[in-house]
């Protein structure tokens, strides 16, 4: 078990949103205001590390013809969960995720980290994984969603930067965020291919 | 052009085992094994979801009915709201608003789609069947486009004061009209069209 490791590959080497390429929907989806960035960035990651302990727990109990039923099973258990305790105690964060926190349930970064770590790593590790994971999913979610505010409405975390009138409204919209998340995931294989030219 | 005659067009490329599933371990004890570890699973999860629903169902009740009674205050302040019966298209709900033992109007509770799903609205109208106010409770329009139609107060107070005597309110056109907002005529015209439901279920009251 290394933890510099698999926190240097959830957010750099091995990100979730740019090298995996998974849960690309919330991704372009949500990250029109940095608040709704963060508030789905932690819900992901809740999710994500709780997911990951109880399947690691799990590992040797679930017969494999029937580990992805069980393993949305889980899921979709912890997000109801975290969808009904959001609504009673935050109901703002609640009300502007709307239908995009009962929709982690799909989202495939969970599945993912499920499958191809949690089931085969002790119950630590996979918590941990999870975290690493899931603040990478954050990281890029706040980057995007502040790109896209400050660029598309002129404001930053519902702060006036300027006028919303001199803003590139097209990057609030869904095109924006292809736009953003493309000029991304080129910046992240440049930075790849340079480190790899470097020698590790 | 050179075509492989050593491989006939319908024969495998390569003749391995057949993968995945292994049929022989499908016995009655392997599949009671798979049945049972999965129900367990259901069932400790679904255990776990009554838990916590029945901690959050109050709170998230009491919210529900904070937001409600806070929307319904804001449309037209009454003493108390009681319920009404209506088969409206449009309007979920409506209750009539009373003050001092008073009818002084009603309060509709509309959900008419808008440009990316429901909006949910609650909409005042006056015994002379004029607008007092909208509200709206909920509504996933797209942020910094439908939003200015839907979460701008000075907007949605347009309405105040139409009602149906010149027909039914039409965005951007006709004699009883609302202006909506440039580039976000469907949010407009969902929020209008909540208005003439909640109008029109009052219309057919009185």
């Amino acid at each position: 078990m290394n933890f510099g490791k698999q926190l240097k590959e959830g957010l750099l080497t091995q990100n979730p949103v740019l090298v995996q390429l998974l849960g690309m929907c919330s991704t372009l989806a949500i990250t029109t205001t940095v608040a709704n960035g963060i508030g789905m960035g932690l819900s992901v990651t809740i999710i994500l590390t709780l997911s990951n302990i109880f399947i690691s727990l799990l590992r040797r109990i679930i017969p494999e013809q029937v580990r992805i039923a069980a393993y949305i099973v889980v899921i979709a258990g912890f997000v109801t969960m975290v969808d009904l305790l959001l609504q009673a105690f935050f109901p703002d964060i609640a009300e502007s995720l709307g239908v995009f926190i009962p929709l982690i349930v799909v989202n495939c970064i969970i599945l993912a980290r499920a499958e191809s770590f949690a089931s085969k790593n002790k119950p630590l590790a996979a918590a941990w994984d999870g975290i690493c994971q899931g603040l990478g999913y954050t990281v890029i979610l706040l980057v995007m969603s502040a790109i896209r505010e400050l660029l598309g409405s002129g404001t930053l975390n519902g702060v006036e930067i300027f006028p919303a009138d001199y803003a590139a409204q097209m990057l609030a919209l869904p095109v924006g965020g292809f736009l953003t998340l493309g000029v991304l995931i080129a910046l992240m294989q440049w930075a790849q291919s340079k480190s790899g030219k470097g020698g590790k | 052009m050179s075509k492989d005659k050593s491989r006939k067009p319908h024969e495998p490329v390569a003749a391995g085992k057949p993968q995945g599933l292994n049929y022989a371990s499908l016995d009655t004890k392997y599949i009671a094994r798979i049945t049972g570890v999965l129900l367990a699973i259901c069932a400790v999860t679904a255990l776990l979801l009554g838990v916590v629903n029945q901690i959050t169902k109050p709170l998230i009740d009491a919210i529900q009915k904070e937001k409600t009674d806070a929307a319904m205050a804001q449309v037209l302040p009454a003493d108390e709201y009681p319920k009404a019966e209506t088969s409206a298209p449009g309007v979920t709900a409506l209750y009539q608003a009373v003050s001092g033992g008073t009818q002084t109007g009603w309060v509709a509770e509309t959900s008419t789609s808008g440009s990316q799903g429901a909006i949910d609205m609650m909409v005042g109208v006056d015994m002379d069947g004029k607008v007092t106010g909208v509200s709206v409770i909920k509504h996933s329009e797209t942020p910094n486009i439908g939003t200015k139609v839907v979460s701008d107060q000075s907007v949605l107070d347009k309405f105040v004061g139409m009602s149906h005597a010149d027909g039914e309110i039409t965005v951007n056109s006709g004699a009883n009209r609302f202006d909506g907002v440039t580039g976000a005529t469907y949010s407009s015209k969902g929020v209008a069209a909540g208005v003439n439901a909640a109008l029109a279920a009052v219309g057919a009251l009185s």
